[in-house]
């Protein structure tokens, strides 16, 4: 292997390592007193948004998660979302919206989820939430992951067969770079 | 300068770095907000393009 590819090699490894690093310290910050937590019960554990900090949070495919929420005073008008962090630059998708107007500091309920298989597992992402009333802002995130391995989602199939295809695609395209000068049909 | 060689070895490379991006994100080596996810693919497609450059000028020294 000569010196060029020596290099490319060690760049493609540096953005790798500095690419792949932890998202920064997520915390739930705010000036309106906001706190929640949610109990998997098949899972059995608390989540609470002020205490998890920059840990992995691994979760259950399915479960029943009883949840809460509170605010330090009456919210008054109020709206709020919770969202995927997308690679840069794709910004986030929301997976759930809130708005409304009421008096009441807190509220809880139950929630039944069942991730299909197509959801990945032992993949980590970020899930950002933000909520807005009249006496101020909340807003925090967490690293997730689904519990379980790569292969228990069909993508990880589709995607390492693609892997093979295309890159044997790109060495038939490359094949008269692998040969020596001269022998070029 | 084949054009046609070069626009398809990009998209291929563009391809082949998008699945490898994948692949490092289905087996946790990467977070799936992670920026290398953007950026495997755009260096597949400029690595692609530039290869197939190469092949070309090969191909015209032979």
């Amino acid at each position: 292997m000569n010196a060029t590819r020596w290099v490319v090699v060690g760049a493609l490894f540096g953005l790798l390592v500095v690419g792949g690093a932890p998202a920064a310290t997520a915390e739930l910050e705010g000036t309106n007193g906001c706190q929640a937590s949610g109990a998997f019960r098949e899972g059995g554990f608390t989540v609470d948004a002020r205490a998890v900090g920059d840990a992995l949070v691994v979760v259950p495919r399915s479960d029943t998660v009883d949840w809460q929420g509170s605010v330090a005073a009456p919210p008054g008008a109020y709206s709020g979302s919770i969202s995927v962090e997308l690679p840069k630059p794709f910004g986030t998708l929301e997976i759930d919206s809130w708005a409304g107007n009421s008096q009441t500091m807190s509220n809880a309920g139950t929630h039944e989820y069942d991730l299909p298989s197509l959801v990945p597992a032992g993949v980590e992402f970020t899930v950002s939430g933000s909520h807005v009333d009249q006496n101020g802002t909340c807003s925090g995130s967490v690293r997730m992951e689904v519990e379980g391995g790569p292969f228990d989602s069909p993508l990880t199939a589709v995607s390492l067969v693609g892997t093979a295809a295309t890159g044997a695609g790109l060495l038939a395209l490359l094949r008269p770079l692998l040969r020596p000068v001269g022998k070029v049909m | 300068m084949n054009v046609g060689r070069i626009i398809g070895t990009a998209v291929v490379g563009f391809l082949f770095l998008l699945f490898v991006a994948l692949d490092l994100v289905l087996f946790g080596v990467l977070a799936l907000n992670s920026v290398m996810v953007t950026v495997l693919p755009l260096l597949g497609l400029l690595a692609g393009g530039a290869l197939g450059a190469l092949v070309g000028k090969r191909r015209a020294a032979g």
